[in-house]
């Protein structure tokens, strides 16, 4: 396991800041932490990063405590903290061969070359960084983050600043690290689209506590109704008859058939065997809630609560 | 290559890349010269001894190099944080003890170009004297650990207060502090207090050495304790620089 977290409780001058984090990450996986400004996310990670002390609860970093064995954690895992800043007066290479140094590693040019061009940086190397524009110095930000491999890497809000295509290419990168290379990605994030594109597993905490932490697609599923679609059928088709095993006729109006899902049937499926049927299916809606509903949903019953 | 002499590199360069670190030469310079004349050409002061002279410009020197450790010491990590630039350093696998030494890396650059640049001045004004030699030495051996002190005592603070405005102005009211026997009376200084004062301070035990060794000419053995203070005061302060980087609040 990358990341085990259970009841994390903190106080930062006598004001409760966490009170029962628990988080759960696995080898490749991308989780993505979500919760409202102020609900205790980059704590979170700066009790995980081994910045800052828990008071009580279990904290184990790639099987380590990061307090005692910060040297050892840090030597291994890759951090993007949001707003964290750079030497102005140094140029990206120039930063990146300092900073490799400071992990025991000596870049290479060509390896320089590589890891500026997957960040998409090599064109501006050699410009001073206080040139740089804040997608820029994200972009570099996430470079410093891979510079030591690491096996788990740790985002605070890293498209910030990016516009839609440099989103995209960031997002590609991360995907391929987690797919390829098997590196687990914890993602910090108010951008509910990066979530629903990269993360497997969420989890949403609000007011320090974790209201919420599981597979998306299942909490998705059971959450927001995301099993339900509606379907439009050609008029001369035939809608009687039995249904696929996992497929429920819910109701039928206006020309459209609501049909419920059963969780584990994978709605592709579904559709093959409908059509097998003699549905002449012409078009596919689905019900469901997307990410944003089901956030909106969990954190606004915690306040009301 | 060690992680000390890499951040004392980053310092250093930061330092003299910067306009920051060549205006402190040239506020430096401009200060010397002005000694130096005022020495040379005021009818008052120019009546002084040769050796009072080297003493007088000895003085300035490190009281000069201990504010310019003040002023870089304070920024060295409460400038990092409020630049956003310290957490990387955090997570890098650097340990607290290696950022502080690399830190005070690039104050000992700054002293040592400070110690350079003042070397024509001592040799403008003490040339025709007979001390010269001993001035600079003694100028190196008790001035480097004063200094470096000061500079390890305003990291400390930095890292406490996380801000580097409270910082150098705490820094400055100990420099002041301690520089006090300078500006009190010499009855003062007589007294029990102010001689315990004299004692332990180790701004004053620099002072009283270069007294002792250029005006009176004593040798390095009469030197021994008020030497022990220097490097107590260095040590001292280290410590409290480690500590107080250790326990720093993100």
């Amino acid at each position: 396991m990358l990341i085990e977290v259970a009841d994390l409780k903190l106080s930062i001058h006598a004001n409760p800041v966490l009170n029962g984090v628990r988080l759960t990450m696995q080898e490749g996986e991308i989780y993505g932490l979500l919760g409202p400004n102020g609900a205790g996310k980059s704590t979170t990670l700066s009790v995980l990063t081994g910045l800052r002390a828990a008071d009580s609860g279990k904290v184990n970093v790639l099987g380590l405590a990061p307090m005692q064995q910060k040297r050892e954690l840090h030597g291994k895992l890759g951090v993007l903290a949001e707003d964290s800043g750079f030497y102005g007066w140094m140029s990206a290479h120039g930063y990146l061969h300092w900073m490799a140094r400071l992990y025991g590693r000596e870049l290479s040019a060509v390896e320089m070359a590589r890891r500026l061009e997957q960040v998409g940086l090599n064109a501006a190397n050699r410009q001073a960084i206080k040139t740089y524009s804040r997608g820029m110095k994200q972009r570099l930000g996430l470079a410093r983050a891979l510079l030591n491999d690491p096996q788990l890497l740790i985002l605070d809000e890293p498209t910030n600043g990016l516009d839609p295509r440099g989103r995209r290419e960031i997002h590609d990168v991360l995907l391929e690290l987690s797919r390829e290379h098997g590196v687990g990605i914890l993602l910090c994030t108010h951008l509910l689209d990066d979530v629903d594109r990269l993360c497997s597993r969420i989890g949403i905490i609000n007011q320090g506590k974790t209201l919420l932490e599981g597979v998306l697609a299942e909490l998705l599923a059971d959450k927001t109704g995301a099993n339900r679609y509606r379907l439009r059928v050609a008029a001369s088709s035939a809608t009687s008859g039995t249904l696929p095993q996992g497929v429920k006729l819910l109701a039928q109006e206006g020309g459209w058939l609501h049909l419920d899902i059963a969780p584990g049937v994978h709605p592709d499926a579904a559709w093959r065997e409908l059509f097998a049927l003699g549905w002449g299916i012409t078009e596919i809606r689905s019900e469901g809630g997307g990410l944003e509903e089901l956030y909106l949903n969990i954190t606004e019953t915690e306040v009301v609560a | 290559m060690n992680p000390i002499i890499l951040i004392a590199s980053k310092e250093s360069g930061e330092l003299l890349g910067s306009g920051r670190g060549l205006g402190w030469l040239l506020a430096l310079s401009v200060i010397l010269s002005v000694l130096a004349l005022l020495l040379v050409s005021n009818t008052e002061l120019s009546l002084l001894d040769n050796a009072q002279v080297v003493y007088m410009v000895m003085g300035t020197i490190t009281a000069l190099g201990g504010l310019l450790a003040l002023v870089l010491g304070s920024d060295a990590i409460a400038g990092e944080k409020e630049r956003g630039t310290l957490i990387p350093l955090l997570l890098t696998p650097l340990t607290t003890t290696q950022m502080v030494l690399g830190k005070m890396g690039g104050q000992v650059v700054a002293w040592v170009l400070m110690y350079a640049l003042s070397l024509p001045y001592l040799w403008a004004v003490g040339s025709s004297g007979q001390n010269l030699v001993q001035a600079i030495a003694y100028l190196a051996l008790f001035g480097t650990p004063v200094v470096l002190g000061f500079g390890f005592y305003a990291i400390g603070l930095s890292a406490r207060f996380g801000n580097v405005r409270t910082a150098l102005l705490a820094a400055l009211i100990t420099l002041m502090l301690l520089a006090s026997p300078l500006l009190i009376g010499p009855s003062l200084r007589q007294s029990t207090l102010g001689k315990l004062f004299d004692m332990v301070n180790p701004f004053s035990a620099a002072l009283n050495t270069f007294d002792s060794v250029v005006i009176d000419s004593q040798p390095f053995s009469m030197q021994l304790g008020r030497f022990s203070v220097t490097l107590i005061w260095l040590a001292l302060t280290l410590w409290f620089a480690r500590r107080s980087a250790q326990a720093m609040e993100i």
